[in-house]
């Protein structure tokens, strides 16, 4: 379904789709061919890959002219973030704040 | 990451699916009681040819007009920054809300932050905002209650 984890999972677990997003990273809104450039890899392979981005709405394009420009669109790292990263990380942030209010509390 | 600087990005594309109607997501963009909970507290009112965006002290979050209002599929504004003075310098910039509906009662709701070109501050600034607001915006429709505040 749409926005579903898997498919951003899927799609950043090859080193080619997370190469593509660096570059879109650094420098967002390219066309194809720029993309292309920077890979060892026909205009066919790439555009396979940028599908499976898009699919997983990692990338999103607009057409800008005559030219069809790929963003990157955060969001559904963001989301796995929310999902995934925090609920992870914030029980030891709690744990060790808690350790540390018990720690001052000792000291006074 | 840490040691990287953002670029500026003088288009911004945000998108989201969120399992909700055409007609609650507009009104989650354009009516105060919904904005104030996932929009940094701001009462944000969208009219055909006016927008107001109120911050939670009561003073002008953002400035501009409204360049186009389609309900419920297309809202664009003119954005200036008003939460910074250097960003309020720069020239104005453009945010066009896109809502379209999918199968399975789901709404496609992109964002687009555009021509920011000359306006590389207000640029830097808004990019880790629209995250934050899209998420927030997404599990308030979904669950009925703002995102929890987590710290950055």
């Amino acid at each position: 379904m749409h926005g579903d984890d898997d498919r951003v999972f899927k799609a950043l677990a090859d080193p080619t789709r997370r190469f593509l997003l660096d570059r879109l990273f650094e420098r967002d809104g390219r066309t194809l061919t720029e993309l292309e450039s920077e890979l060892e890899m026909s205009r066919f392979g790439v555009m396979k890959h940028l599908r499976v981005l898009e699919e997983a709405g990692l990338v999103v394009t607009r057409r800008s002219g005559r030219e069809k420009l790929h963003h990157l669109n955060p969001v559904p790292i963001r989301l796995i973030h929310d999902r995934w990263i925090d609920k992870y990380t914030e029980r030891h942030v709690s744990a060790l704040t808690d350790l540390k209010t018990r720690l001052e509390q000792e000291d006074a | 990451m840490s040691t990287m600087t953002e670029p500026a990005l003088a288009t911004q594309v945000y998108s989201i699916y969120i399992k909700t109607t055409p007609e609650k997501l507009w009104e989650a963009i354009t009516t105060p009681q919904f904005t104030q909970q996932y929009f940094y507290g701001a009462r944000i009112t969208v009219v055909p040819d006016h927008y107001e965006s109120l911050g939670p002290d009561g003073s002008d979050l953002t400035t501009g007009d409204v360049l186009e209002f389609d309900p419920p599929r297309k809202f664009v504004q003119s954005w200036r920054s008003l939460w910074d003075p250097e960003q309020a310098d720069e020239p104005a910039s453009r945010v066009t809300w896109a809502i379209e509906p999918q199968d399975g009662d789901y709404c496609l709701l992109t964002v687009t932050h555009d021509e920011l070109g000359a306006s590389p501050k207000t640029a830097a600034s808004v990019s880790g905002g629209w995250l934050l607001i899209i998420s927030g915006l997404k599990t308030l429709l979904e669950t009925g209650k703002p995102l929890a505040e987590s710290g950055d």
